[in-house]
């Protein structure tokens, strides 16, 4: 239920009507717009909306059906903007993730993670704990990797995202990531889920992968969702043309249009030496591909009004 | 742009085509900021007129196939500012950066006297 304020509702008002509330056993989340306060409120007690309405300041109360409630537009209007030090998901700027599928070696992060800084990527990805189908594949190099990660990433002032598998994981990951991502696979494990709500306050990145009757594409890459859960949530909505394609020729041609399509985000695999790579190696683009891709979605973002990693001007002289 | 539209719906697009404009204005900027870094990395001038004659060629090319109401002469005229405007910014740059090796050098020799 969200319990939108009058516009000159006071702060006696609004602290009157969150104290009801919270009395009654529920949570309440509250955000400050431009112009009036929204109340969002959650939780297992029985609230009476009538009655809620008719408390001062408050100007109407709705109902949210929809059984996600915190990340529904009803429950906020403007687009949730995540910080992390400098960077700011789902603002104006598209911000691209890059990375190899799962950190192998030292040279190898360390060369990949150099080679998407240079194109204009903010973000590095990599696991090192690897959900394959097989228990024969290269199953990841485990905390070690996420060493290589972390580093790569101070290295070359990259934040970094990567995989959560198990609840087990949660606290190791979270020393070295500043984003977990959970994969397709893990989108039913609601232990998992709940774990992840519960120990961190880090942003989790969550996928969502389909498969259809195509059989030319490793998945089928579902651009019609972009706009969709841009309008029924205000969370930042990320593409990952990679798996959704699973073949490196047609990963820019479905990057390019999912920045076109709205998407705030894209995270796409590249590797350094690709055809070495001990997986995913057919998705991971050559950086050189990857330059091309970058300069074409610059060029593109602007016709959406939208820009993307753009090259920073420090106006301090050549030598800095 | 379709011939049937009104005058207000022309601005409007109008309008729409000017903020794409100025946001590709603006990477292009911001590239050639970058390139006037690795210029005066690698000790080369800011004018170099082979690579403006290049440019100009370039867009008169790509406009040559659009055969719009642009002639050639046009798109070179408005290149000519817009490659003023980028040497400008690279020369504002490269005054900064002598402003601060002079600073430093103020620097090092009054260290030096005392």
């Amino acid at each position: 239920m969200v319990v939108v304020m009058k516009e000159r509702a006071s702060d006696t008002e609004v602290e009157a009507v969150i104290a009801q509330l919270v009395e009654l056993g529920m949570d309440v989340h509250r955000s400050t717009g431009a112009s009036r306060i929204v109340l969002g409120v959650v939780g297992g007690g029985k609230v009476d909306p009538r009655l809620i309405e008719l408390m001062a300041g408050v100007h109407e109360v709705v109902r949210i059906t929809q059984p996600y409630k915190l990340a529904s537009r009803t429950f906020q209007a403007e687009d949730t903007i995540i910080t992390i030090g400098d960077l700011r998901i789902g603002g104006d700027e598209v911000i691209v993730i890059a990375g190899p599928c799962s950190a192998e070696s030292e040279a190898q992060v360390h060369a990949t993670a150099a080679a998407v800084k240079r194109a204009g990527a903010k973000v590095l990805r990599g696991g090192a704990f690897k959900p394959r189908s097989s228990p024969y594949s290269f199953q990841g190099m485990g905390e070690p990797g996420l060493q290589l990660l972390r580093e790569g990433s101070n290295a070359h002032d990259l934040k970094l995202v990567t995989e959560v598998m198990d609840a087990n994981q949660i606290e190791v990951i979270g020393k070295y990531a500043d984003i977990y991502q959970v994969g397709a696979r893990n989108m039913q494990n609601f232990t998992l889920l709940r774990e992840l709500g519960q120990h961190t306050r880090k942003p989790v990145m969550l996928k969502r992968g389909i498969r259809t009757f195509e059989t030319f594409t490793r998945n089928t890459l579902d651009l019609s969702a972009i706009p969709i859960v841009k309008e029924l949530s205000h969370l930042p909505v990320f593409v990952d043309p990679s798996h959704g394609m699973g073949r490196r020729d047609k990963v820019a041609p479905m990057a390019r249009a999912a920045v076109a399509a709205g998407a705030d985000g894209l995270i796409i695999e590249v590797h350094n030496d690709p055809d070495r790579a001990l997986s995913d190696g057919a998705q991971s683009m050559f950086p050189a591909q990857f330059d091309r891709l970058m300069a074409e979605l610059r060029i593109i973002a602007p016709a959406i009004g939208r820009s993307i990693c753009l090259e920073p001007v420090a106006r301090r002289g050549w030598a800095r | 742009m379709a011939p049937e539209l009104s005058l207000d719906q022309l601005r409007e697009e109008i309008d729409k085509i000017d903020e794409v404009i100025v946001r590709l204005l603006d990477s292009r900027a911001r590239c050639a900021y970058t390139v006037g870094r690795l210029k005066h990395q690698l000790g080369r001038a800011i004018y170099e007129p082979a690579r403006e004659a290049a440019v100009i060629a370039h867009v008169r090319q790509v406009n040559e196939a659009l055969g719009g109401p642009l002639d050639g002469d046009a798109v070179a005229r408005l290149y000519e500012r817009i490659m003023d405007e980028a040497r400008r910014i690279q020369r504002l740059e490269a005054e900064r950066d002598a402003k601060k090796n002079q600073e430093n050098n103020e620097e090092q020799i009054t260290k030096n006297e005392i």
